[in-house]
């Protein structure tokens, strides 16, 4: 084998920057990688809604959604939280250290298809990391759509990520940004409750509308019922899945939801698809 | 090239001819057969119903380095493959187990590992004269003389090997072997049909799988499940031991300043297979396990690749500690449908 | 024998109707041959299908400990009703073990004990009176076993089939239960324990080859452990990833490591019920390393597992006069 034809061997990339997101136990580190070798970076090429495997040699690897858009610029970001083995080392990375990537993996949102149409994202917690990319894509492209409304929760203020981001989008009159957290806090300008309440609050017309959501399985379930009660149909709602992965590239077995593996088939999925899953949202 | 006839009492020099390349064969230990690399001059006779372990361990090694790197170093080395290998005297089913996985293994972005080895490997198989208790290949599409993953087929024809060349590299095989082979003629062809009816004919234990790839999503919450995985002690015995099951782990291995990446049988049987980081699994029982392992082989793989992931050796019933038998829970399966 | 199944399926489906259990776990006919599997019973058509007979080789004692708990949905109250389990001697002194170690307590329980003369070595039996496809009925003959198949009879003398862990068994009544069914057995003669006999006959360098070549064998499936009464650990040591104490790969070094480890945490609490080694797909003698240490532990200290529900456990346990001479 040469190098280049064996997809399991990861490429160095230099950790440009990198910083918290969210604190805690579990807390979400941002980080802004670029490939060593020139040739890999001109090769790479995602779009929104793929994944790759990232990790430290001697450690191990983790899937992780792609947290950037491509229309952002020749780097990677990745927003990771600090759960196991894999991320703790992660989190251990500093800007000029090292962290070893391959990919992208999976399928992606069709943005194609999506052109002129509105689009709603909806998002909790470190879920906003995989709609990121649709944010940031349809931003840049923003002729090609109707325009973006962000629904984007968390417990607190303290654990949203990519706040800094936020000020911006709502300067604009073709983007919407709705910002929630669980629990009333003292300074925070925006809504209070939860995220699929505020979604019935907003009342989006389900017209020419695509929806993507990703959050915890219990606000997907609420998040879906109330898509329902507003008239959108299954075609039109889209989410993205997460199982534990070894290889990425639909060989190890184990992230199968039925007859789907995410890593290959997934992890972008249209409702329509996930309801005939009986084990999509298990 | 026609087909060839071996006397058995060349066999041993048969075997011999293979000078210069890996030989695996059945071989008697302790633990009953097992297939193990011949040594210099060996050539055990390959009379035998089936080993307990399969041979996917020659194309697919139950442990494998992957990689090998320094600790915090970012290059990666790839380890040399083997070099060219014989497998003699496979059972028809294993060898189609082959070319069943190497589906997947093929699908879309090529496993290299295994496909290496797979363009490197002669399968020489040996048809099965006298079928085990639980084989039911006839059921799912293979038959005691499929060709199905092999390069070259033996017929044990009592004093001699009828030898039938598959592939391209069956056919380099049988030129290599020179004047050691004479060519079979009509007689020997009728003697193949007539053993292979009877071998087919010794099969007791059979399942209709008709109908039971596209009816098995429709029994999600049957309570077949829940009976049939109750008694299940979530060993990897089921998975190990089968022929198609392909799943992996890969895990880095750290001794001193060098490492590995390596990789590892895994079986869906385990609870943490599944298990995410966060402490939810979406397979939480035996039950979820036992009801995947069911529907990837026969209606997943269906889907995916259109076979059943399953070539009834009959492994698992064999040797599952509390006789969860694949036949009968196939036929639970048909009775639900 | 004088147990007879009537009695048997009686008693199991009165202990099913009471309101005080949840299931009963028993012998069943298995789906061919020689096979018998376990039965969970829940009502009076169940408990008419079980068995006893010499082919109930399982210890079913392991089902008490290998439930695996969903979390009871809100508003819902856990079932903390009964299990009953059917045993044989040696599957009764996984039970002792278990309620001197707290893995299960006494009113958890229904403890139905059976009598047992001796069952066969399944492999033993398949290898004299090849396995068919039909059922068959077993049962225990006088001194031995009769093995009835398609309407023929066979008369098999119980040494050619017997199983090793029987041929050494002391406890063949249960020495705990909450039923017992049947008179009990007249213990018999013990075998010296050749199998270990053997091994420690052998120099250091023969045992370590010994054991490197059964080792070799191991494809880490864990089905001794899964299988084992005793190994009930809800997060097993041999599985951690964080830190990552045995590795996955299988080779001599590792597959040493997990065989010695589970060795060592059974040492003082293995009952010999053979488990391990029946169910073994690479035909490991696991018994010999498991029986060994149980000698030591006899001979060194005194005590024996499972044998009295309030003994302390052994590996818990401290006397000041305790020999020590294997510490450093």
């Amino acid at each position: 084998m040469k190098n280049g034809t064996n997809p399991y061997i990861p490429y160095p990339a230099t950790v440009e920057e990198t910083w918290y997101e969210t604190g805690g136990d579990r807390c979400i580190k941002t980080f802004k990688v670029v490939f060593d070798d020139e040739k890999v970076r001109k090769e790479w090429s995602h779009l929104p809604g793929q994944c790759a495997m990232i990790g430290v040699l001697g450690i191990g690897e983790s899937m992780i959604s792609i947290s950037c858009s491509p229309t952002e610029g020749d780097f990677l970001r990745f927003s990771v939280m600090r759960m196991g083995k894999v991320t703790q080392a992660l989190h251990q990375l500093e800007v000029g250290d090292k962290m070893m990537v391959r990919g992208p993996y999976g399928n992606n949102f069709p943005v194609d298809d999506w052109q002129g149409k509105k689009i709603l994202t909806i998002g909790g917690g470190v879920g906003q990391a995989p709609l990121r990319p649709i944010v940031e894509y349809v931003k840049a492209n923003r002729d090609e759509y109707e325009g973006l409304t962000m629904i984007y929760g968390a417990r607190t203020s303290g654990d949203l990520c990519f706040k800094g981001e936020f000020e911006e989008m709502s300067k604009c009159d073709d983007l919407a940004c709705h910002l929630t957290i669980d629990v009333e806090e003292e300074g925070w300008g925006h809504n209070v409750g939860f995220v699929p309440q505020m979604l019935l609050d907003l009342n989006p017309s389900p017209e020419n509308t695509i929806v993507i959501t990703c959050g915890p399985p219990i606000m997907i379930r609420f998040v879906l019922e109330n898509l329902k009660k507003l008239g959108f149909e299954d075609e039109q709602i889209y989410t993205t899945l997460e199982n534990r992965m070894k290889c990425g590239i639909g060989k190890c077995g184990r992230c199968n939801a039925g007859n789907m593996y995410v890593c290959k088939d997934g992890p972008v999925f249209s409702y329509a698809v996930l309801k005939e899953i009986p084990e999509a949202f298990a | 090239m026609s087909a060839m006839l071996l006397n058995k009492e060349k066999w041993p020099e048969f075997v011999g001819k293979l000078t210069g390349k890996k030989v695996w064969a059945p071989q008697a230990d302790s633990e009953g057969m097992r297939f193990a690399l011949l040594a210099e001059g060996e050539a055990p006779v390959p009379d035998y119903n089936n080993t307990r372990v399969p041979p996917k361990g020659v194309l697919f090694p139950q442990t494998e380095t992957m990689l090998k790197f320094q600790v915090k170093a970012t290059e990666v080395d790839e380890p040399e493959l083997d070099q060219e290998t014989v497998v003699l005297g496979l059972r028809p089913c294993d060898a189609r187990a082959m070319a069943i996985v190497e589906k997947l293994f093929k699908w879309d972005i090529d496993d290299p590992y295994f496909i290496k080895r797979r363009d490197m490997v002669t399968l020489v198989g040996l048809a099965c004269n006298d079928p085990g208790l639980n084989c039911f290949c006839p059921s799912v599409g293979g038959s005691p003389a499929s060709t199905e993953g092999l390069d070259l087929l033996m017929v044990d024809l009592g004093e001699n090997y009828l030898l039938e060349a598959v592939t391209g590299k069956g056919e380099a095989l049988l030129k290599e072997m020179g004047d050691l082979l004479s060519e079979a003629g009509a007689d020997e062809a009728k003697e193949k049909e007539k053993l292979v009816k009877e071998a087919e004919g010794k099969i007791k234990r059979t399942v209709d799988t008709e109908g039971v790839p596209e009816g098995l999503p429709g029994l999600w919450e049957d309570p077949l499940w829940g009976k049939v995985s109750a008694s299940c002690l979530g060993c990897g015995t089921c998975t190990y031991l089968c022929p198609t099951c392909h799943c992996f782990d890969i895990q880095d291995e750290v001794e001193g300043f060098d490492a590995r990446r390596c990789r590892t049988w895994d079986s869906c049987m385990f609870g943490e297979y599944t298990l995410h980081t966060s402490g939810h699994n979406p397979r939480p029982t035996r039950k979820e396990r036992t009801r995947n392992r069911i529907n990837h082989k026969y209606s997943y793989y269906v889907d995916k690749f259109d076979v059943i992931a399953c070539v009834g050796c009959g492994r698992c019933s064999n040797l599952c500690p509390v006789n969860i038998d694949i036949i009968d829970t196939i036929r639970q399966v048909k009775e639900a449908l | 024998m004088k147990m007879d199944l009537e009695q048997l399926r009686k008693t199991a489906a009165e202990v099913v109707a009471r309101d005080d259990v949840k299931y009963l776990v028993g012998w069943k006919q298995g789906t061919y041959g020689y096979r018998v599997a376990p039965g969970f019973v829940e009502d009076a058509a169940g408990a008419a299908e079980l068995i006893f007979s010499p082919l109930c080789t399982a210890n079913l004692a392991t089902y008490l400990t290998l439930v695996e708990e969903l979390p009871i949905p809100r508003g819902q109250e856990p079932d903390d009703r009964k299990v009953a389990v059917m045993v044989k001697g040696c599957d009764s002194r996984a039970v002792t073990q278990l309620i001197v170690e707290k893995g299960i307590k006494k009113d958890e329980v229904v403890v139905i004990g059976c009598p047992c003369p001796g069952v066969v070595d399944p492999n033993l039996l398949a290898e004299k009176y090849p396995e068919t496809e039909d059922q068959v009925e077993m049962k225990w003959n006088g001194e031995g076993f009769l093995l009835l198949r398609g309407g023929e009879e066979t008369k098999i003398a119980r040494d050619e089939v017997l199983a090793e862990k029987c041929r050494l068994c002391r406890y063949p009544n249960p020495v705990y239960s909450d039923i017992m069914l049947g008179d009990p057995v007249e213990p018999w003669e013990t075998d010296e324990d050749k199998g270990v006999e053997e091994v420690e006959g052998k120099d250091v360098e023969e045992r370590a080859e010994y054991w490197a070549e059964q080792f070799d064998k191991c494809v880490r499936c864990y089905s001794c452990r899964n299988v084992c009464p005793l190994c009930y650990c809800q997060d097993c040591v041999l599985d951690r990833l964080n830190p990552t104490w045995v590795n996955r790969a299988v080779n001599f070094s590792e597959n040493t490591a997990f065989n010695i480890a589970r060795a060592f945490h059974l040492g003082g609490r293995c009952i010999e019920c053979g488990e391990c080694e029946r169910v073994c797909p690479a035909n490991i003698p696991l018994g010999k390393i498991n029986r060994k240490l149980a000698r030591e532990v006899r001979d060194k200290y005194g005590f024996e597992p499972g044998v009295d529900p309030d003994a302390e456990p052994f590996q818990a346990s401290f006397k000041p006069d305790d020999p020590e001479e294997f510490i450093l």
